[in-house]
């Protein structure tokens, strides 16, 4: 008997007016896995993430969850579902607290629906965990470099104990030594048995970590391949045909 | 709860609401010197200050909710003078004033319902739709009314509505306990309430809002809504105040609103601002106004200094978020 996978994408499609963004996308993804899912700018990479994040809805074909299959229609429902979307630097709020936005749209409440200040507190021990140096949990997240505001969206992400993170271009916009710290939290996923899909169209940040890659051009899935059958180039290859 | 609404002040008066608070203290030791025989500090001035500062606070508290949220309000004053020209057309017509008064705040409800979903569903900007309000409100005030003063004399044949609204309790206005305990409560529901976290959210960084699961047109919808119900009970405050309805009652109060928010550390760009500095921000804005006039400068100097007062704010403001590394 095969093992289910985590998630499996079968036949999406979608639409944006005449342009056909996503055509016809395949691929399941292994509890514990990290995929690195790769294309040029355009190839529909992020539209067919934002299916599986709730963004978009399909046009077409069906998500399987653990063999099941679901509708997935908000963002609420992709969490509900255990899905962690990271975006690069769009799902934080700079103005509000760390605690604020590790609980954005999902506060811990008391009576009446009022913050339950104390459990929203404990997050900063999910992000010493991480090993973010952040002091108070009420500190803004303006103030945080780069790296550690990705440090929040993934503590965001490991704290309500998600199944699959997705990120989205985690390093674009980050120094060399902050991306190195954000490749280091998607190892750490991985000892927790998170699964985990990193988008990306830089290759050289992705190959170290991914055990696995997809990538797509012009709205196709056009190659599924492990690592160990791969290399760089040959990807490069495969982008730019 | 008790140690919350502390917590609440205590947390509130941040740098900048240190600023606005040295500023309101300086307004009134400066009027205290400027004003005739120093009458800036009489019962008769104070009286008079917070029998007014109320009916512009309870608008300000709800102008600064939706700003919080990213959006604009320009029909305040209009929908405040609709709402009281229907409270007292229904008083009028011997409908009950207490029945009269939930069935106003009920349209002030309306009138939200309607700026917000024009706003985010249309996706036209707040301002546009609020400022086609204003006229559109005002302009059906003048067709009903033909711009004659209708009288409400309520204390005399209700006095209990009027004593609940606008009496007086060991000699302060009631209006003033009314506003204190509209500021606490929006104060905590910003603080403390899931609401009030998906209110900044939403006016900080909307995309990021929506993406974490927040009905960021729910939420701004709300705001509207409960600006609309604050703005109806503010102008039947007024007309049972003042015992009448006349057809420019609230105009203006708009950018009064706006700039108190401002002056109280408001963002125009959403995701800041705080009630405890709006209530400031009011305190100034009146004390200014009524400042100037026991001080027996002409009257239209109010809003010379007014528009100086908003641009040293807004400069004193981005100058301190720059300073936090937040420009």
């Amino acid at each position: 008997m095969t093992k289910t996978p985590l998630i499996e994408m079968r036949n999406i499609h979608k639409w944006f007016g005449k342009v056909h963004a996503v055509d016809g996308v395949n691929f399941a993804i292994e509890k514990g896995e990290i995929v690195g899912l790769v294309g040029d700018n355009g190839a529909g990479k992020s539209t067919v993430i934002k299916v599986l994040s709730g963004y978009h809805p399909s046009d077409g074909g069906e998500i399987l969850i653990e063999g099941q299959k679901v509708q997935i229609k908000s963002p609420s429902d992709a969490r509900a579902f255990g899905i962690e979307t990271v975006y690069q630097e769009q799902a934080l709020v700079e103005l509000m607290s760390v605690a604020r936005n590790m609980f954005m749209g999902r506060e811990p409440v008391k009576f009446a629906r009022f913050l339950d200040r104390r459990k929203m507190n404990e997050c900063i021990s999910v992000l010493h965990d991480l090993g973010l140096s952040i002091d108070s949990p009420d500190l803004e997240v303006g103030h945080l470099s780069g790296g550690e505001k990705q440090g929040v969206a993934i503590a965001r992400a490991m704290y309500f104990k998600a199944k699959l993170v997705i990120f989205d271009e985690p390093t674009r916009n980050l120094s060399i030594k902050e991306a190195q710290t954000v490749l280091d939290f998607i190892e750490g996923l991985k000892q927790e048995n998170i699964s985990v899909i990193f988008i990306t169209h830089n290759l050289y940040h992705v190959y170290p970590v991914a055990e696995r890659f997809l990538a797509m051009r012009k709205g196709k899935l056009v190659d599924d391949v492990m690592k160990e059958n791969t290399s760089i180039e040959q990807l490069t290859q495969e982008l730019v045909k | 709860m008790k140690e919350s609404i502390i917590r609440v002040l205590g947390k509130g008066i941040s740098a900048r609401e240190t600023f606005i608070l040295l500023t309101v203290i300086g307004l009134v030791v400066l009027f205290y010197f400027t004003s005739f025989k120093h009458r800036f500090l009489s019962s008769g001035v104070q009286d008079t200050i917070f029998t007014v500062a109320p009916e512009l606070g309870i608008i300000v508290v709800g102008v600064t909710l939706l700003m919080i949220g990213g959006e604009f309000d320009l029909s305040v004053g209009s929908v405040s003078a609709l709402c009281a020209l229907i409270m007292v057309e229904l008083y009028g017509r011997d409908v009950d004033p207490f029945l009269a008064l939930v069935m106003v705040l009920a349209v002030g409800l309306a009138t939200g319902m309607i700026n917000g979903l024009a706003t985010v569903k249309f996706g036209i900007p707040s301002f546009i739709v609020t400022m086609g309000m204003m006229m559109a409100w005002r302009g059906a005030i003048y067709v009903a009314t033909a711009g004659v003063t209708i009288r409400f004399n309520v204390m005399k044949t209700h006095p209990a509505f009027y004593y609940l609204l606008v009496g007086k309790i060991g000699g302060i206005p009631v209006q003033l306990f009314w506003f204190v305990l509209i500021t606490v409560a929006f104060a905590l529901v910003l603080n403390y309430h899931e609401f009030g976290n998906r209110v900044y959210a939403t006016g900080g960084n909307k995309e990021a809002a929506k993406a974490m699961g927040i009905k960021t047109d729910q939420i701004k919808i709300y705001c509207f809504v409960l600006l609309g119900i604050l703005c109806a009970l503010a102008g039947v405050m007024r007309a049972t105040r003042i015992r009448g309805f006349y057809a420019q009652q609230g105009s203006g109060m708009e950018l009064m609103a706006i700039a108190a928010a401002v002056v109280g550390g408001t963002s125009l760009f959403g995701g800041t601002g705080t009630i405890i500095g709006a209530f400031l921000g009011v305190l100034v804005i009146i004390f200014l106004e009524y400042g100037l006039i026991v001080s027996r400068v002409p009257g239209f100097w109010f809003r010379a200094v007014l528009g100086v007062l908003i641009v040293i704010v807004a400069v004193v403001n981005k100058l301190m978020a720059k300073r936090r590394g937040l420009s």
